[in-house]
């Protein structure tokens, strides 16, 4: 049983790890929303080092041995980059794939696109540089086995299990630690798959093994090999960690399952995750929008634009109506998959992203090349001669040389002006001018990239709150939000923004998402729909069932895929809850002209083409009471400002301005721009005619001026 | 036809003059501000190209035809106030040219009569004016600032059927364009931002598919509503004068990148051609597509000079041919200049004779050259423009050498019949998106990798071919050796083959004209492999799995009698008991395979890419039995192909180690040189002759037969009367690959490459 409080048992706490490349980060929350934080940092290769470690530095916080607060945790949630890195650096098993004879280039090939998915358009159009990306199953390793399906599920050609074992004889010969299997149309028919998967099993049982048609349900023989030769690339690597982890935290008087973010949004029990790590790929920057959602219904913000600024990229995530958005494939290392999972978006936009001259243009450009962590920004003083949005932020005022990230770190503000200089010289320009540039220029790109990802939902960014978390975000939110006409920018939660992920892993509820392809056309007869959305509902209760999540603790969701007839593209749209009437059945396809038309426009659709569903899909959330956090105690609605420097304004200059120390801001704190306001995480700047106040759980408020808009 | 040539876009076609004829009533807004601050030009710059994004987005989601989302034969783009290029989308480059002609025929025939207002749309198909065939519909809107033309934003988009005497608009059987689908000279579809109701009903009155048409049509007016209204957002913003400066400057930019790497090009004339079979369904003629490039100081010169006269299913217009051709220039030349490719536009000109398969009059059937003629224009243009930047003195634009792109000639097999449903479908195959990129001078073409011109090129999954059409495939693979054989190899195309499933019968087509003749290598590459259609009669699948247990994965698995199916065929009605194998070219070689490392063959052999028959044939490459390879049978073999190229005598020397220009010789091509306007072969050192002319007559000339130059070319006599040769061109002293040509009836290229 993992569905935490509320069971009966006695309360205990709630605890979320997140890992990130420097730190590890650990939040628990007791019975009383109360919540304590603690930083540990990462130990690669064996990241489970300091998952302890910050687990115990947490506890210690709360006065707790680890036993004594882990035997006491009702929840223990994990996000993990560990795939993604396994992944990205190419640094997988050794994988087999056994696929359909006459079908073994369908993951070389890579549908001929592979060669440029991903690549940022800036690069597109150089074809002489495409590149398809080294194979995660080498051609030697891809075994054909005689079978084939049909469509409709139906065996044309019965297995022959002779060839079958033969190729997985020669991929255990060859030696490989991980082996895929795929069929076409195993979706549909899984029974090869399955026997396939049976005599790896008995032939070698520590083999790590996957079948296609269990992580992926749709028609698409590229995109599900891709999934389970990925899955079977990380498996050993990640399903060893997650296994281990699971037995440690155990042995140290965990009682549940460990549970493991994953993409879609939610977690799943460890066990789960082991088996299919593919889900897991990409979940890093899902903790901060789960962390965003769970304020959000905190807050009651129904529409929020999540955007975390950290070094190297700029990652938006979007919630309408309470609910994170979700897409339904994902690019990594140029390989495509179906995956469910939360529509996040970035860009090389950071704190370290390098500004540069354009020889060709003569103007200036930022990013996407980062200064990273080493030698970072130049004000870091490590050696950088770049320069960086961060040394831009230092040669503008905004960004305190002397007490940067709670004085954590000083900064060297000589060395930005003159990498600034580098770049300012060429143009005619002044390093503050260069500075104020290039702030202008991330600031209008950021805004460009979250107006297109809401229009392209066809929704009004206009209407949406925007919530920055992430070293950079502070400096950055009210220009950008102010760009998209936005009025509400939320910094979240003061200190807390700084484990933020942890805390959007520790909010998180267990998530199941089951699919199933069934082409249907218009007229839809409830029968048939009532079919698909028992047997996945069905799964879906009983696999929460056995997590302890009945009843109100289950909340469902439905969709359908659904397209004009003869269109490729497919919009998702919601379905009604039990069991469908004729009426209701009939209705969804105006819900699918409506949801339509309010993507493309009106007079967009034109239902005279005939309308399909083509996927149906089931998300499935045990819902996870997460105490409300505590509010603070209101203190002084005017505050004296700790100083005042010079920070430069656009319009104005450089100005004397106020400068607050986060601590000193209790909930009910007013600022009125110009003023900066330094945190231990990050730096908030609220320009002129923009105020700020804190609210009752800590977080600052942006409200943009009204003449500024 | 009159005597006097107007390049109006009635009989000729429109060719735009360099001063537009606009009536008085309508003003352009040309006023951009003098200078624009480094900054905002950024910041513009990047919202300018997210408005196309935008556009492109709306119309391939609203769309969502798989010709959209798979062959992505559309693209938006932002055009001056003149119709001179901003930002070309980044989906299919060729239909470029054709937009413009388009936007600048309307202001000219348009804006007197009905004139041309705030809140209109136009819409043409007319390919005599700006359009690739009649299938291509352009919607062109004037974007207004107070009163007066600020811009335009367009886009084209390959319609699924418009009307005329065969489903899709393409009739192989056409006479003349009176067959086709109707030509629409621009015409206002959108009137005060209304759709015209007349206008619509009657475009859509001649189509078989008027419901997948008129949604395709909101998909196109869609994309142009939202791309105008975000640029006049950005106008009240920031003002028109700086909004213009941006797009300037943008144009200037590109135009002065374009010209810093012309500076590194001598003046020149290179040449390439193709041959095509079938003008019209029953001939077995070969009918060439010849391309120059002339450049003269900051001038690039196309010519079409010597190809074949119009007819039959071959005849292109100029509009569609000068997009072809220019299309690659933006990937070679432009290729930091994000699709802004105004920047050498304004420095391309192009000699046109009409009356040829590449421009011809009205009213020669047109709307099949795109996936023949144009096609091969675009691999063409690739060839001549890597012949010229050859000679480049700059090393990293010489990256850009390229061999023949892979597909030069669209293989249509089309389908139909009656489906697993029992509902009548008709349909074609996109299978052969997955192309072959060319080799280049530093590295292999990308197997099925796409084409250069489209650049996202996305291949159906089998599985979504299966789910809607009455097929079942035994195979879809690479196809080994199909990428031309050279020191850098072509990419390999692929085969797919299936047998007809669940239906009684299905009806297949096919209309392609590259299954004789493949694309040519480059400096002593081979060529490429064809397209190939063969339907196996009684190849018993059926019993062979039921004896065996086992599929057939390749032609050579099959039993049963092979008909040769030729470029154009028609009715070809297999039943369950045939399969139907299906091929498409790989790219060609780039370079002499005697150069290739032997460890790089070893790879490809062991990976399945190149067959160990020929390694050894073609590379000289002899395999030990632990599939590295031999050096001593490497040497061995090596050498007498060498001494089999130089008719039976052993060289006379070794290659020199010298690349060409190494000594500050004028490089010429990858093993020519220019010292004193004279050729110099670089392997041996040995002078060829005067650059003006006959050099290529100091080279050994060997002629094989074109089965020689690729194991998957089939002999062209099976499909063409005319006599076709594989042409060697090899230094006489090394027996090195210097050059290859396909000759057609003894007449080869002869000066292929001339600088001055």
């Amino acid at each position: 049983m993992i569905s935490g409080h509320g069971n009966g048992s006695t309360m205990g706490y709630y605890c979320g790890v997140d890992i990130g490349g420097t730190f590890t980060d650990c939040v628990i929350m007791d019975e009383s929303g109360t919540v304590t934080l603690a930083k540990a940092s990462s130990t690669p290769p064996d990241f489970s080092q300091g998952f302890m470690a910050a687990v115990e530095e947490a506890g210690r916080r709360a006065g707790l041995g680890v036993e004594e607060l882990l035997s006491q945790t009702d929840l223990l949630l994990h996000g993990t980059t560990v795939g993604t890195n396994v992944l990205v650096q190419m640094r997988g098993a050794r994988t087999g794939l056994i696929t359909t004879r006459g079908h073994r280039d369908a993951l070389i090939m890579m549908r001929s696109f592979g060669r440029s998915a991903g690549l940022p358009i800036e690069r597109l159009l150089h074809v002489s540089r495409h590149r398809k990306p080294d194979p995660i199953v080498p051609p030697a390793f891809i075994k054909e086995v005689s079978e084939r399906i049909d469509w409709a599920g139906d065996v044309f050609l019965e297995l022959n299990e002779d060839e079958a074992r033969q190729a997985i004889r020669e991929l255990l010969d060859d030696g490989v630690e991980a082996i895929a299997i795929s069929f076409l149309w195993g979706f549909v028919n899984p029974d090869h798959e399955r026997r396939v998967k049976a005599m790896v099993q008995e032939m070698a049982p520590e083999v790590f093994v996957s079948c296609a048609h269990e992580l992926i349900a749709k028609p698409g023989e590229y995109e599900r090999t891709a999934a389970a030769a990925i899955n079977c690339f990380i498996g050993p690597v990640t399903s060893t960690y997650v296994r281990r982890l699971d037995e440690a935290t155990t042995a140290k008087g965990y009682a549940q399952p460990l549970l493991i973010m994953q993409a879609a949004g939610g977690v799943v029990p460890a066990a789960q995750a082991a088996e299919s790590p593919l889900f897991t790929i990409g979940s890093g920057p899902v903790g901060g929008v789960t962390g965003a959602a769970f304020l959000a219904d905190m807050l009651g913000h129904r529409d929020v634009i999540a955007c975390d600024m950290g070094g190297t990229s700029f990652d938006v995530g979007l919630i309408h109506e309470g609910v994170a958005l979700t897409a339904t494939d994902t690019v990594i290392n140029q390989y495509t998959f179906f995956m469910p999972r939360l529509l996040i978006e970035s860009i090389g936009s950071g704190g370290g992203s390098i500004i540069w001259l354009d020889e060709g243009s003569g103007t200036m450009r930022v990013g996407p090349e980062s200064a990273g962590a080493l030698p970072g920004p130049a004000c870091y003083g490590r050696g950088g001669d770049r320069p960086t949005t961060s040394d831009a932020n230092v040669v503008l005022g905004r960004y305190n040389p002397d007490n940067f990230l709670g004085g954590r770190m000083t900064l060297d503000a000589e060395a930005a002006h003159r990498a600034m200089a580098t770049v300012a010289g060429p143009m005619g320009m002044t390093e503050v001018e260069a500075a104020a540039g290039a702030v202008r220029i991330v600031e209008s790109e950021m805004a460009d990239l979250m107006r297109q990802m809401t229009l392209e939902q066809g929704l009004d960014p206009r209407g949406f709150v925007i919530y920055a978390y992430g070293g950079a975000g502070g400096a950055h939110a009210a220009n950008f939000a102010r760009e998209l006409g936005c009025d509400r920018v939320v910094v979240p939660l003061g200190d807390l923004a700084s484990t933020w992920s942890a805390l959007g892993v520790m909010s998180a509820d267990v998530l199941h998402v089951y699919e199933k392809a069934q082409l249907m056309a218009a007229p839809f007869e409830a029968d048939a729909l009532n079919a698909v959305f028992d047997e996945l509902e069905e799964r879906a209760r009983e696999q929460l069932a056995s997590e302890g999540f009945t009843g109100d603790r289950v909340e469902i969701r439905r969709f359908a895929d659904m397209k004009f007839n003869l269109q490729i593209h497919q919009v998702e749209v919601p379905v009604p809850g039990g069991t469908l009437t004729g009426e209701q059945a009939a209705a969804q396809v105006d819900a699918f002209v409506t949801r339509y038309e309010q993507i493309y426009g009106a007079g967009s659709a034109f239902t005279g083409a005939g309308v399909q569903a083509g996927v149906f899909r089931v998300s499935a959330r045990g819902k996870v009471r997460t105490p409300s956090l505590v509010r603070g105690t209101s203190g002084a609605a005017t505050v004296t400002p700790s100083g005042r420097r010079d920070v430069h304004w656009e319009g104005t200059g450089f100005q004397p301005t106020d400068i607050f120390h986060g601590e000193a801001l209790s909930p009910g704190a007013t600022v009125t721009g110009p003023a900066i306001v330094e945190m231990a995480e990050t730096t908030i700047v609220v320009p002129p005619g923009d105020s700020g106040t804190v609210d009752p759980y800590g977080s600052f408020v942006i409200t943009i001026g009204e003449g500024s808009r | 036809m009159s005597e006097e040539i107007v390049w109006d876009g009635r009989t000729y076609p429109y060719i735009p003059p360099a001063e537009l004829r606009i009536a008085p009533g309508l003003t352009l807004h040309d006023e951009a501000d003098a200078t624009i601050d480094p900054v905002t030009h950024e910041v513009l710059r990047h919202a300018l190209w997210n408005v196309n994004t935008e556009h492109g987005n709306t119309i391939m989601k609203i769309s969502g035809s798989p010709i959209c989302a798979y062959g992505h034969d559309f693209n938006p783009c932002i055009l001056d106030e003149k119709g001179d290029f901003v930002f070309f989308g980044p989906f299919l480059q060729y239909l470029s040219a054709a937009v413009g002609n388009a936007v600048k025929w309307t202001l000219e025939n348009r804006s007197d009569n009905p004139g041309i207002a705030d809140g209109d749309m136009w819409l043409s198909n007319d390919p005599w004016i700006g359009a690739t065939h009649q299938s291509d519909v352009v919607v062109m809107a004037p974007v207004f600032h107070e009163g007066r033309v600020f811009c335009w934003v367009a886009n084209t988009l390959h319609q699924w059927d418009l009307g005329g005497t065969a489903p899709g608009g393409f009739n192989p059987f056409a006479q003349d364009v009176f067959w086709e689908s109707p030509c629409i000279p621009p015409v206002k579809i959108l009137e005060g931002d209304v759709i015209r109701r007349d206008i619509e009903e009657m475009y859509l009155r001649s189509s078989r598919m008027p419901d997948l048409v008129r949604l395709d049509l909101r998909a196109e007016i869609t994309g142009c509503r939202i791309a105008r209204d975000r640029i006049l957002e950005m106008i009240g913003r920031y003002g028109a004068g700086t909004v213009k400066a941006t797009m300037r400057k943008l144009q200037d930019d590109s135009e002065a990148a374009f010209l810093r790497r012309m500076d590194t090009i001598p003046d020149g004339t290179w040449t390439e051609e193709g041959w095509m079979e079938v003008a019209m369904p029953g001939d077995r003629g070969l009918y060439r597509n010849r391309l120059t490039l002339t450049k003269k100081g900051s001038t690039l010169t196309f010519s079409n000079e010597g190809s074949a006269p119009q007819g039959g299913t071959l005849s292109g217009t100029f509009a569609g041919w000068k997009g072809a051709v220019v299309s690659m220039l933006a990937s070679q030349m432009l290729f930091d200049q994000m699709f802004v490719i105004e920047g050498a536009l304004r420095h391309c000109e192009f000699e046109v004779v009409p009356g040829t398969i590449t421009c011809a009059t009205r009213p020669a059937a047109v709307s099949g050259s795109p996936a023949l003629t144009l096609l091969q224009s675009i691999g063409l243009g690739g060839l001549v423009i890597s012949k010229m930047l050859a000679t480049s003195s700059d090393e990293a634009l010489r990256s850009e050498v390229q061999s023949c792109m892979g597909v030069l000639s669209f293989p249509i097999n089309a389908i139909q019949g009656v489906d697993q449903r029992g509902a009548p479908f008709s349909s074609f195959l996109l299978d052969p998106v997955g192309a072959a990129l060319s080799a280049y001078s530093w590295r292999d073409g990308q197997d099925t990798g796409g084409w250069p011109w489209d650049l996202q090129s996305t291949m159906p999954n089998v599985e979504e071919t299966e789910l809607f059409y009455p097929m079942l495939f035994l195979w879809r693979k690479e196809l080994p050796d199909s990428g031309g054989a050279g020191r850098w190899r072509g990419g390999n195309g692929a085969e797919l083959a299936f047998v007809p499933h669940r239906t009684d019968g299905i009806n297949l087509f096919t209309i392609t004209s590259e299954v004789a003749v493949p694309g040519p290598g480059i400096f002593g590459g081979y060529p490429s492999s064809t397209n190939s259609f063969v339907l196996v009669h009684d190849a018993g699948v059926a019993e062979q799995i039921a004896r065996t247990g086992r599929m057939p994965g390749a032609l050579s698995e099959l039993e049963g009698e092979l008909d040769m199916v030729p470029a154009k065929s028609f009715d070809r009605r297999p039943t369950p008991a045939d399969v139907w194998v299906f091929g498409w070219a790989g790219s060609s070689g780039y370079g002499d395979p005697l150069r290739r490392e032997p460890s790089r063959v070893a790879d490809d052999v062991a990976a399945g890419r190149v067959t160990a028959d020929w390694a050894e044939k073609a590379y000289g490459v002899v395999l030990a039995a632990d599939g590295q390879p031999d050096e001593d049978a490497t040497a061995a073999r090596r050498l007498a192909i060498r001494t089999e190229r130089l008719g039976g005598t052993p060289p006379a020397r070794e290659e020199r180690g010298d690349e060409a220009g190494a000594d500050g010789a004028q490089r010429l091509t990858e093993y020519l040189d220019v010292i004193d306007g004279q050729v110099r072969s670089v392997p041996s050192g040995r002078m060829l002759g005067p650059v003006a002319g006959g050099y290529k007559d100091g080279l050994t000339r060997r002629d094989l037969p074109l089965t020689e130059a690729n194991p998957n070319v089939r002999d062209p006599s099976i499909h063409t009367d005319n006599a076709v040769v594989f042409r060697q061109l090899i230094d006489p002293e090394t027996g090195t690959l210097v050059a290859t040509e396909i000759v057609v009836d003894g007449e080869g290229l002869q000066h292929d490459s001339t600088i001055r």
